[in-house]
């Protein structure tokens, strides 16, 4: 071992507030039309919205057919004000309670955002959510800064998440984040322009070329990932020189410009984060998600 | 070299009539919006008319935010709107309907989608017109172009492109490619908003963020209106990366200093398998093509 340090990053989250924000399982809609995928066929796909019984954080992100697949439960709220609060103020890794149902008073986590917020429940539990099953998100996270580095702003990143994740400092003053892959910039979609904590971006990985080129054939829900030349501190768009830090939070996309979506978690100038390539790093080990 | 005239589908395509409404500009109670920089702006130069901003002018440097040259009009029915976003084409004709003004022609010269807000679609008008216009005012566009395809070249996609803009720009056929005038070539890192969205509707930014890479692509002085390429793009249904593809597209409104926004690029052309070869011609732009003053 070399002498960087592994000790535990100081931040404010003391000084961060703990909310509950209701939501609502919510239930798929379907145009009634096709979409496109990347080869021109016209096509039907499940994936979003409701409660996926069969996949899961931490299950491969290709070899679906679907179409912006969400692992286990995806949750919004009725109205509308009350859905952006819940919308941008649930992060990764806040602790989700089930308030009605049968399966009330069961215990989840939030593992990412689209167009919902994306909870993860012990696949016991999920066997017995429906949509219109009512929750409650402990919002925890926004606003919460590392404080030894200072040029990093952190966005739907909850403490525990941080805590839970190997970080470390190296002797350069670096960040260290463990990932399974650096993204180029030219493979960002849709959620280009939105804002940092709202839903995530699309990676363009709709094109089997695209997949096998970049080597990302096993990427899987719930990876840890670096962005190259992406500022996601004031939104998201493309500035050389900068990074993000991101989590797969659903699978497969099929349609162009669209793809993988991956919900970002930090932001800041290259020179303050050393990504490190390793095999894995994801959420569901992080956080220990129950079976 | 010259090439030969490409032919296009012209008999086959069919006229319709789609109208809309001038619109008016609208704002939530807080005005501001929080630019990359993490600086709040207000942003002014979407929706309603802009009386000193047209079509050939720079795309660039106003204090605004995506300013629309000329008119912006929209259907007050969604599904109406998605009809008119769709089947008005650049190049198209456009009259006066309703108020002081009517009976005056104007050109469409562009597509503005911002996603879960709104769907423009720009006109021009000469500068009398415009002094006679209001918010309300009916529009109606003589849609044509919808369908367009070039026979000897099945591989390449058209959207929102107008005879009227096919005939002025004139692409040439040459060894067996389609040789088209474009002012400049846009690298896919800095397609930004607009990535997944419908083709034929839809508007995908420049982002402008990295000055850098402005100047290093020829990109900081591009004008409303200026015709480009984006390299390794594909817009055949929906919008996004592919290795390999070329869109052509037409600057429809102006930056922007939002993250992941900046110029709006409407889709006019689109091939995956080579078969567009883009030719730099710093007066490719709608406004000399067209003789929009």
């Amino acid at each position: 071992m070399c002498a960087e340090t592994a000790t535990r990053l100081a931040t404010n989250e003391d000084r961060l507030v703990t909310l509950g924000i209701e939501a609502t399982i919510s239930h798929p809609t379907q145009s009634p039309s096709y979409a496109v995928d990347a080869d021109g066929r016209p096509m039907i796909r499940p994936g979003m919205a409701g409660v996926c019984y069969n996949t899961r954080v931490g299950d491969r992100v290709f070899g679906w057919a679907a179409d912006h697949l969400e692992p286990g439960v995806s949750a919004g709220h009725p109205q509308p004000r009350r859905y952006q609060a819940l919308q941008f103020l649930a992060c990764v890794g806040n602790r989700v309670r089930v308030t009605s149902g049968p399966a009330k008073g069961a215990e989840g986590v939030v593992t990412g955002k689209h167009a919902y917020v994306l909870i993860d429940f012990p696949q016991a539990v999920l066997d017995q959510l429906a949509p219109g099953d009512r929750l409650l998100v402990r919002a925890h996270g926004q606003g919460l800064r590392v404080l030894d580095f200072p040029s990093i702003v952190t966005r739907s990143c909850s403490p525990a998440l941080l805590h839970a994740m190997p970080l470390r400092r190296t002797p350069a003053g670096a960040l260290a984040v463990p990932v399974v892959a650096e993204l180029p910039a030219y493979v960002m979609g849709a959620g280009i322009g939105m804002s940092s904590e709202w839903a995530n971006c699309d990676v363009m990985l709709t094109h089997p070329d695209t997949i096998w080129r970049l080597g990302l054939g096993n990427l899987r829900m719930g990876d840890v990932v670096a962005m190259r030349d992406q500022d996601h501190r004031f939104g998201r768009g493309y500035r050389g020189g900068m990074c993000a830090i991101g989590i797969v939070a659903h699978g497969i996309g099929v349609i162009p410009g669209h793809g993988t979506g991956v919900i970002t978690i930090m932001s800041g100038p290259a020179e303050s984060f050393a990504p490190e390539p390793v095999a894995a790093a994801n959420i569901r080990d992080y956080l220990a998600l129950p079976a | 070299m010259p090439g030969q005239r490409a032919e296009i589908n012209r008999e086959e395509l069919v006229m319709t009539a789609v109208t809309g409404e001038i619109t008016s500009p609208a704002m939530d109670g807080n005005p501001y919006e929080v630019s990359a920089n993490g600086e709040p702006i207000v942003p002014v130069g979407v929706g309603g008319i802009r009386y000193n901003v047209r079509v050939g002018m720079p795309a660039f440097g106003w204090v605004g935010d995506q300013v629309e040259p000329g008119v912006s009009i929209a259907h007050p029915l969604e599904e109406a709107n998605d009809a008119l976003n769709i089947f008005a084409c650049v190049g198209n004709r456009v009259q006066v309907r309703g108020g002081d003004a009517a009976g005056a022609w104007g050109t469409v010269t562009g597509k503005h989608e911002e996603f879960r807000a709104y769907k423009h679609v720009l006109v021009h008008l000469d500068s009398e017109t415009l002094e006679r216009l209001l918010p309300g005012d009916t529009l109606l566009v003589r849609a044509h172009g919808c369908g367009l395809r070039l026979p000897a070249l099945p591989g390449i996609t058209c959207h929102s492109l107008g005879p009227e803009l096919w005939d002025a720009w004139d692409p040439q056929l040459r060894d067996g490619r389609l040789v088209v005038r474009v002012a400049a070539i846009v690298p896919p890192e800095l397609m930004g908003s607009g990535s997944g969205r419908l083709s034929a509707a839809a508007c995908i930014d420049l982002q402008t963020a990295d000055e850098e890479m402005l100047q290093r692509h020829g990109l900081s002085a591009l004008r409303l209106g200026d015709l480009v390429a984006v390299r390794d793009w594909d817009a055949a249904y929906f919008t996004g990366y592919r290795e390999g593809a070329l869109t052509v597209g037409v600057i429809a409104h102006g930056d922007s200093r939002l993250a992941g926004h900046g110029p709006g690029i409407t889709i006019l052309l689109s091939c995956s398998d080579g078969s567009i070869e883009p030719a730099m011609d710093a007066a490719a732009n709608i406004a000399l093509l067209l003789g929009l003053a």
